[in-house]
């Protein structure tokens, strides 16, 4: 299954939204998108992974890039809705605490 | 699924990936295992073969990777073995995951972590003639059981 990313920009807020499998085939376009965002917010990045069948570690690592980005440009960085797949793997790495987690955008 | 033992040698090609996780959790899925459990077996096994496709074989996607599966005597053996580069201890060493500030995140090595984390035993060997093994095992869950996750 490929990964399906949706970028949009609003009220200072970017959204990456994520449908699909992220694995080590597709989470470079993940990548590309999460880099891409953090300098061009205003305030917030968003990622709804609400739409996410799987995710495996290189999908963690590139999350946890984005939020040290983020750091680094004093955003804020948050998931949002995060399925059950990516909960899983964030809870297998002890990495769950790590993010902000929103309902919604 | 009435099969206890698989042989598949596919080539190290990520995108080869998705059919490798859906064999598993056929195969996992019909050994009695809850659904929770499989996904987490899946994803064990995804891990060990990206492990070997950007480590063992750094990228290059026209290399072998063997994957055996067996059930017996109520063990489950998934064993990966591949011709590439031979990867380095630490690389493959346990290490306790525990949750830090970001700023002490180190997601490099992740995937191996998480097959720690999953299986009850994990073997990461040199290959017989050249390259790498990797044996993963885990109790099948007993009649009714439905074994549960491991790592709670």
């Amino acid at each position: 299954m490929p990964v399906e990313i949706d970028l949009s920009e609003a009220d200072g807020k970017y959204v990456v939204r994520v449908r699909g499998e992220v694995d080590l085939y597709t989470s470079p376009q993940l990548r590309n998108a999460v880099t891409k965002g953090v300098p061009a917010s205003g305030h917030t990045v968003a990622i709804d992974l609400s739409q996410v069948a799987y995710m495996d570690s290189s999908g963690v690592a590139t999350l946890v890039e984005g939020l040290r980005a983020a750091a680094q440009a004093q955003r804020s960085f948050c998931l949002v809705a995060p399925s059950s797949p990516v909960m899983k793997v964030l809870q297998l790495s002890r990495l769950n605490s790590v993010f902000e987690i929103r309902e919604t955008v | 699924m009435s099969v206890r033992g698989i042989r598949l040698v596919l080539d190290s090609d990520p995108r080869l990936l998705c059919s490798v996780r859906g064999l598993v959790r056929a195969y996992v899925g019909g050994l009695g295992f809850s659904p929770e459990r499989t996904e987490e077996v899946v994803l064990a096994v995804d891990e060990a073969c990206s492990n070997a496709i950007r480590h063992s074989y750094q990228g290059r996607i026209d290399r072998p990777l063997r994957l055996h599966f067996d059930a017996h005597d109520g063990l489950v053996e998934i064993v990966l073995r591949d011709e590439g580069k031979p990867l380095r201890k630490e690389r493959v060493t346990r290490r306790r995951l525990k949750p830090e500030k970001v700023a002490r995140v180190r997601p490099g090595g992740l995937g191996v972590q998480l097959m720690y984390q999953v299986f009850d035993d994990v073997e990461f060997q040199p290959g017989l003639h050249r390259g790498n093994q990797v044996v993963m095992r885990l109790r099948q869950p007993r009649c009714g059981a439905g074994r549960q996750t491991r790592h709670a």
